[in-house]
């Protein structure tokens, strides 16, 4: 269970240790990928939490959301459209219900909990 | 057997976001801190590459004003230099008319010639044609002119363009000063051709030989001159 916050824990140090930099240029690209590894993230609790959670699904969806979110973020480019926009708008969009979801889901386990201490 | 599977999976999408979510935001830190720095040091940079452009202008157009001067000075030096020349010519020939004029004292080689009256008159002959006159002063005074010599003087007396000779009895006055005889008139110049001039046959010194004028001429190494009084 602690395993993959172990994990996040050494990727946070390995990011603030490599002293890497990139251009300026692929800064968008970096933060419209994050987006969608937060958003996939969150979308696998969710999935978790209403037990419909695949792990081919959620690894493919993981990569497969980075890539598109920058290719898109490419193609506007290219265009000299913000298509990025798009991408972090319908991310952003994914975050919250994602995170009402499990809001929702958590208040329900509460309360099944608490119905349960009540049937004692 | 599947739940670690599971773990394993989501540890690795893990490490994998906080890479990049430590990454981005290193990144971004970075980034915002280049751009205060460029938006702070640009406004210095314009101001202090506006200077500089202004110092090298200001260099270049006194570095033009040198030029220009020192052409201006190398103008004027060869002007001047010009100018002394030609000032030194002029000054060299002034001295040179002056001398001439008899507005300077004069010195140099020369000739001298004296004349005497016969020591012998015959008491039958008339004593006017055995002294010497101011004709014959003349002739040999124009003669050597003539011949280049550059001052004449008399028993001293300088001769000038408007000096007069006369006759007055048995004296001769050169300028209202009266002198007897013996004569000696000195003339500067170059020695020889004065004095064969002097000597033509037929010349000067046998027309006043015939006059029974007693003549003695010689050469003079340096003979000196007065300027003109007044």
């Amino acid at each position: 269970m602690w395993l993959p916050f172990l994990f996040l824990l050494i990727g946070l140090a390995l990011g603030f240790l490599t002293n890497l930099s990139i251009p300026d240029y692929y800064s968008n690209y970096l933060s419209i990928a994050i987006l969608a590894a937060f958003d996939t993230l969150l979308g696998g609790i969710r999935a978790h939490f209403e037990k419909k959670f695949n792990q081919h699904v959620f690894i493919s969806g993981f990569f497969f959301n980075i890539v598109c979110a920058v290719i898109l973020t490419f193609i506007g480019d290219q265009l000299g459209v913000d298509l990025y926009l798009a991408a972090v708008f319908a991310f952003g969009l994914r975050i919250f219900q994602n995170i009402a979801g499990i809001r929702r889901f958590l208040f329900d386990l509460r309360q099944e909990k608490i119905q349960k201490k009540m049937r004692k | 057997m599947k739940l670690r599977g599971k773990h394993t999976i989501l540890a690795l999408v893990m490490l994998f976001f906080g890479f990049m979510l430590a990454f981005s935001y290193q990144h971004t830190k970075a980034l915002l801190n280049e751009d205060q720095i460029d938006s702070a040091d640009w406004e210095k940079e314009f101001y202090y590459r506006q200077q500089l452009i202004q110092f090298e202008e200001n260099n270049n157009q006194l570095q033009h004003e040198i030029d220009q001067a020192r052409f201006d000075i190398l103008q004027l030096e060869n002007e001047l230099s010009d100018q002394t020349e030609v000032l030194g010519n002029l000054v060299l020939e002034k001295k040179d008319l002056q001398a001439l004029v008899g507005e300077l004292p004069v010195e140099g080689p020369g000739i001298f010639v004296s004349l005497k009256d016969s020591a012998f008159i015959p008491t039958e002959e008339n004593v006017n044609q055995y002294i010497v006159h101011d004709r014959h002063i003349h002739m040999l005074i124009n003669e050597l002119y003539s011949a280049g010599a550059e001052a004449i003087a008399i028993n001293g007396q300088r001769i000038f363009h408007d000096s007069h000779i006369v006759c007055i009895g048995p004296v001769i006055a050169i300028d209202g000063n009266q002198y007897p005889a013996p004569f000696v008139i000195e003339a500067i110049g170059n020695q020889e051709t004065l004095q064969e001039s002097l000597e033509l046959s037929g010349g000067v010194i046998d027309i006043l030989v015939n006059d029974q004028i007693e003549i003695e001429i010689g050469k003079k190494s340096n003979i000196q001159m007065n300027a003109r009084m007044g």
